[in-house]
């Protein structure tokens, strides 16, 4: 199986609850985002469209930040298709980071809390899982998907923008709408074969 | 009734529990589940089993985590310990106990409430609707009517909920999502960042969008909604009134596509209007008459059949020429051509001319749709109007004209049309609580079976000699008042001879000194007060000016038994379940951190006034016996909610259970959602009511040395510039508006570190909004700081951001940003200061429903990067 994620465009309102929601969910530090929303405008006055894009890592099929990694740490699941990295393994080097077309991976080196006074309870509690200096990134939220619930920013998404499953299934809800509604990946052109795929406006 | 159990994610071994709550970061008050591990909250999510919200969460609300554990939050009561009160005066803070802290206000509460009560100002902030019943009640009981949200009202509704008051028995309006196929807004966001019912709108506009519903925005910035439409139509500030009559008269006097039936059955249109512009009344009963087409004379509206009344003609009833106030709207319409549309909003006449006859053909008069087994109306246009349109010196036309579009094609309350937020329900199926119905009131005319506070919109009181500091006893049409912090108040109450003056405010949470308008004009209000009390999270820039200052505690660890009503504002409208909800406490109260509700509880009884306080609760909350509060019994708040429940929804379901369960919910019936036809009451499409209250309040206030411009009291609605339209200075040559972002509230949330960061990352949240080409001919760069000035000399520093999605006369401003106080240091300096550039005088306010007007026409000058 490969796990893999549609973003619905035309339902999504660029509100950043999966962003945020995905913070709360890993606890990632400042300027860490495994989720991302992306503004964006096409067109001239008055004929112009805002567009907000989420971004988070793209699981490829065949993950560039894999191939650079020198230490094995950023690997991917031949189980389920999954993208991790190993923060025991990894030496922070970001050969990943450049070798990521998407730049949806992210280097912990800054403050591990967000208020100057230190760590809140919440940051203790679910901040520890964490390594400075190592690159982090989204992994469809393992742990939620192996207790059998959808990944925190699919579960949150007020406008249900987001659908997660199986790629390989071609009776999946995934399946069916990049099917339907002519689902594309971002970069197709770099063969990195992306697991997130977008429907238009 | 749930299947749904938070204990059954509950282990003993060790604290793991997910609770179910409601989130406080809007006033939208989603429902949440927090998950609390070893006493830690480690993440909150939205509540599936409720209605509201769905399950799902605004990055907002997602975040409130980190407002709860920002280690700036107040912890004991202080008192100020430096006499002197200014925007920068340090208060010098020192920690004192409740004791102290209680004795001293409870003193000064007493000897206030035996020299006069109404010298109190209570005051609260809109962001937490559960501090509502309290604080009213408080007042109420206290014996003060002077009442106010701070920037609320004039901020947000105070026309828009008028005006969805008296046309659908409503706080908002919104699309019907499930049926509507054509939806226009007018500057508002509901669906698409709105608080009312905010993540259940924004699930209910995607699947509309999905499923192929056209949706027009209407709106100076193509943002939120806008992003998301099938067509952005920019517009000039503050002109909304211009197009929607444009549209209307397309639709009346080109097309002739109206429901004439729904006309007649459901509104005063057939009432007949003589040349005063009043209604022409029966001798006897007083009632307004309608020419009776079959029996060929005038009769009382309740006396003919709705088919019979004429909407045309001109008509003799004794000497007195008249004709049917649709006759009068039709011809009122006729000079607001598409052509002079486009002189004052800028939108091209054609576009006009189209969007009119596109709203008209997608409205399908005359066609029925069978929902749930019932056959009813079918009208799948909605035209909405939120703060964007009516925060305007026109605040009532601008709205008025909107909803004229929903009244002429009858889709108002019906399948597909506009939709009021629930003012129809028929109770819990077990207790039939809670119920209300709108009901037929003078001439004939929708009365709200439930509502918000203050009078209701319809009828509107007699307007006299105020007496109130807000003077809404004078204008009886406004709702929240700028007249009690304004520059000219004290000249206002003296003309008025208001006879006492405000001298002690309780303030709960607001932060007025940014939210309502120029700081300095809040700022000299509040340095007159004698005594200030502000309950509040963190320090705000108004608790500046407080002489005590009480730690709240937060929406984590507070108890409210009811988030969500009453349901006509943020329960979602349409189809789909009534749903009650809680709030209750997830953690305890952290250093000496104290509930407002129970705070003012003990005030109550320490000034000696609990017998009042209990009877404003019994009557606020509708307790009936066995559950009324009975004499100056001490009950806690834990107990009055536990009362309130059960009073409602059976003894079996008090308190205890709401807090295992979380929500009781039941089906909604179509006769609720779409109740229009099953109810006998009709709106105004001429609103003959608002003649003789402008006439009153003249005549009160011109021998005072006030004119009220009486051609806001017109009973039919038109285009009034605001001052920014009369604006010929040179080099102002631009509209300032600001608009709602959609991860910030009000002036709350920039102190969450992880909404600030959202806000940073985005590109228009803490910048201001210029149009792309505009500034290339002024030679501004996108990033660069500029000064934005007003024509009084009004301003506010910024970073431009440069974009084609604005219109070319438009400056906007995200939010209520620019934060100086230290006690929210990551608000500190973020985003821009909007309201800096606002006046607040009579002279700024609608003269009819008393909202400020909140555009200003400003130039824009280069700063130096470096000052």
């Amino acid at each position: 199986m490969r796990w893999g994620m549609v973003i619905d465009l035309k339902r999504c309102i660029g509100c950043y609850g999966c962003q945020l929601a995905c913070k709360a969910e890993h606890g990632t530090p400042p300027g860490v985002y495994y989720a991302r929303v992306l503004k964006q405008e096409d067109g001239e006055y008055p004929t112009v469209r805002q567009l907000s894009l989420p971004v988070l890592c793209n699981h490829c099929e065949d993950p560039p930040c894999v191939a650079a990694c020198p230490t094995g740490a950023s690997f991917k699941s031949e189980e389920d298709g999954i993208v991790e990295i190993d923060q025991d393994l990894c030496v922070g080097c970001r050969s990943c980071m450049m070798a990521c077309p998407y730049t949806n991976r992210y280097f912990n080196e800054q403050p591990q809390h967000y208020f100057p006074q230190g760590a809140t309870p919440f940051e203790q509690a679910r901040t520890e899982r964490h390594q400075q200096n190592v690159v982090m990134k989204c992994n469809f939220c393992r742990d939620r998907v192996r207790a059998g619930k959808p990944p925190a920013c699919v579960a949150n998404c007020p406008t249900v923008a987001r659908v997660f499953g199986d790629l390989d299934d071609p009776t999946s809800e995934v399946s069916r709408l990049i099917k339907e509604r002519a689902g594309f990946t971002l970069h197709p052109e770099l063969g990195t074969g992306p697991s997130v795929y977008y429907l238009p406006q | 009734m749930n299947v749904f159990s938070p204990r059954q994610f509950q282990t003993p071994a060790r604290d793991d529990v997910w609770v179910p709550s409601s989130c406080s970061i809007c006033y939208g008050t989603c429902s949440i589940l927090a998950h609390r591990v070893d006493g830690v909250v480690v993440k909150i999510e939205g509540n599936p089993d409720s209605a509201v919200g769905k399950g799902r969460l605004c990055g907002k609300g997602v975040s409130g985590i980190m407002t709860h554990y920002d280690p700036n939050r107040l912890r004991y009561p202080m008192r100020r310990t430096n006499p002197k009160k200014g925007l920068y005066q340090d208060p010098g803070w020192k920690r004192i106990s409740w004791e102290e802290a209680l004795d001293e206000i409870a003193e000064v509460l007493r000897k206030v409430r035996a020299d006069d009560p109404r010298k109190l100002v209570v005051q609260r902030t809109t962001t937490v609707t559960a501090s509502r019943v309290p604080f009213h009640a408080f007042a109420s009981a206290f014996g003060t009517p002077n009442f106010s949200v701070s920037g609320g009202g004039q901020h947000c509704g105070n026309g828009a909920h008028l005006i969805s008051g008296i046309m659908h028995a409503s706080w908002s309006v919104v699309p019907d999502f499930d049926y509507c196929n054509y939806a226009i807004f007018f500057g508002a966001s509901k669906g698409h960042s709105a608080g009312h019912a905010s993540c259940s709108n924004m699930g209910k506009a995607a699947d509309a969008r999905v499923r192929g519903m056209k949706m027009v925005v209407v709106d100076p910035l193509c943002n939120f909604a806008a992003a998301k439409a099938t067509e952005w139509v920019p517009l000039r500030v503050g002109t909304d009134a211009a197009l929607a009559l444009g549209m209307c008269n397309v639709i009346v006097n080109d097309l002739g596509s109206y429901d004439g039936p729904y006309l007649q059955a459901k509104t005063n249109a057939p009432y007949l209007i003589g040349e005063d512009k009043l209604y022409v009344r029966h001798a006897e009963s007083g009632k307004p008459l309608v020419w009776d087409l079959r029996l060929n004379g005038p009769r009382p509206y309740d006396a003919v059949a709705a088919a019979d009344m004429a909407l045309e003609g001109d008509f003799m009833v004794g000497e007195k020429p008249c004709r049917p106030a649709f006759q009068c709207l039709r011809e009122h319409l006729r000079k607001f051509t598409p052509e002079w549309a486009e002189r004052v909003s800028s939108i091209p006449a054609a576009t006009v001319r189209r969007l009119g006859t596109e709203f008209a053909t997608e409205a399908r008069v005359g066609s029925t749709i069978v929902v749930d087994g019932v056959t009813l109306p079918y009208r799948p246009v909605a035209a909405i109007a939120f703060r964007g349109a009516q925060g305007h010196r026109n605040s009532v036309y601008n709205f008025y004209a909107v909803d004229l579009l929903n009244q002429l094609v009858g889709a108002a309350d019906v399948v597909g049309g506009c939709l009021g937020f629930n003012p129809t329900s028929h109770g819990h199926p077990d207790t039939g609580r809670v119920s209300y119905v709108p009901s037929a009131g003078p001439d004939g005319l929708m009365v709200v079976g439930s509502w918000m506070g203050y009078h209701y919109p319809y009828p509107p009181p007699q307007p006299r000699l105020p007496k109130n500091l807000g003077l809404q006893d004078l204008f009886v049409i406004g709702m929240t008042s700028p007249f009690l912090d304004s520059v000219d108040s004290e000249e206002l109450w003296t003309k008025f001879e208001v006879p006492y003056r405000p001298e002690v405010m309780i303030n709960f949470g607001a932060n007025l000194v940014m939210s309502i308008a120029n700081k300095d004009a809040v700022a000299e209000s509040l340095s007159r007060y004698k005594f200030i009390v502000s309950f509040d999270l963190c320090l705000t820039e108004t608790s500046n000016f407080a002489d005590i200052l009480l730690p709240d505690c937060g929406y984590l660890q507070s108890l409210d038994s009811r988030s969500n009503f009453p349901f006509i504002f943020s329960l979602p409208g349409g189809l789909g379940e009534w749903c009650w909800p809680i709030r209750q406490p997830v953690l305890p109260a952290d250093g000496e951190q104290r509930q407002f509700a129970e705070v003012l509880l003990e005030l109550a009884d320490r000034v000696g006034f609990r017998a009042d306080l209990n009877a404003a609760y019994n009557a606020w909350l509708d307790l009936q016996p066995p559950y009324r509060l009975m004499g100056d019994e001490r009950y806690s708040y834990e107990n009055i909610c536990d009362r309130e429940l059960k009073n409602n929804f059976g003894p079996e379901r008090g308190l205890e259970w709401f807090k295992s369960n979380g929500v009781v919910k039941w089906k909604k019936k179509p006769q609720e959602v779409y109740w229009r036809p099953f109810v006998d009451v009709r709106v105004p499409v001429y609103w003959e009511f608002l003649k003789p209250i402008g006439d009153k309040i003249a005549a009160i206030a011109a021998p005072r040395g006030l004119n009220v411009p009486l051609e806001y009291y017109d009973p039919l609605p038109d285009f009034l510039p605001c001052r920014s339209h009369c604006c010929d200075k040179p080099g102002f040559d631009f509209y300032g508006f600001y608009y709602r972002d959609v991860v910030h509230t009000n002036s709350f949330t920039m102190e969450n570190p992880w909404l600030d960061e959202a806000a940073q990352l985005d590109p228009f949240s803490y910048a201001i909004a210029m149009n792309r080409a505009e500034a290339r001919k002024r030679g501004f760069s996108d990033g660069q700081m500029v000064w934005v000035e007003s024509e009084t000399g009004r301003k506010v520093k910024g970073r431009l951001k440069l974009t084609e999605g604005i219109h070319p006369e438009g400056l906007g401003f995200a939010a209520m940003c620019g934060h100086w106080t230290d006690g929210q240091p990551i608000a500190k300096g973020k985003g821009v200061f909007y309201n800096d550039l606002l006046e607040l005088d009579w002279e700024h306010a609608s003269p009819v429903n008393i909202n400020l007007d909140l555009c200003v026409k400003v130039r824009v000058v280069a700063a130096e990067s470096a000052s």
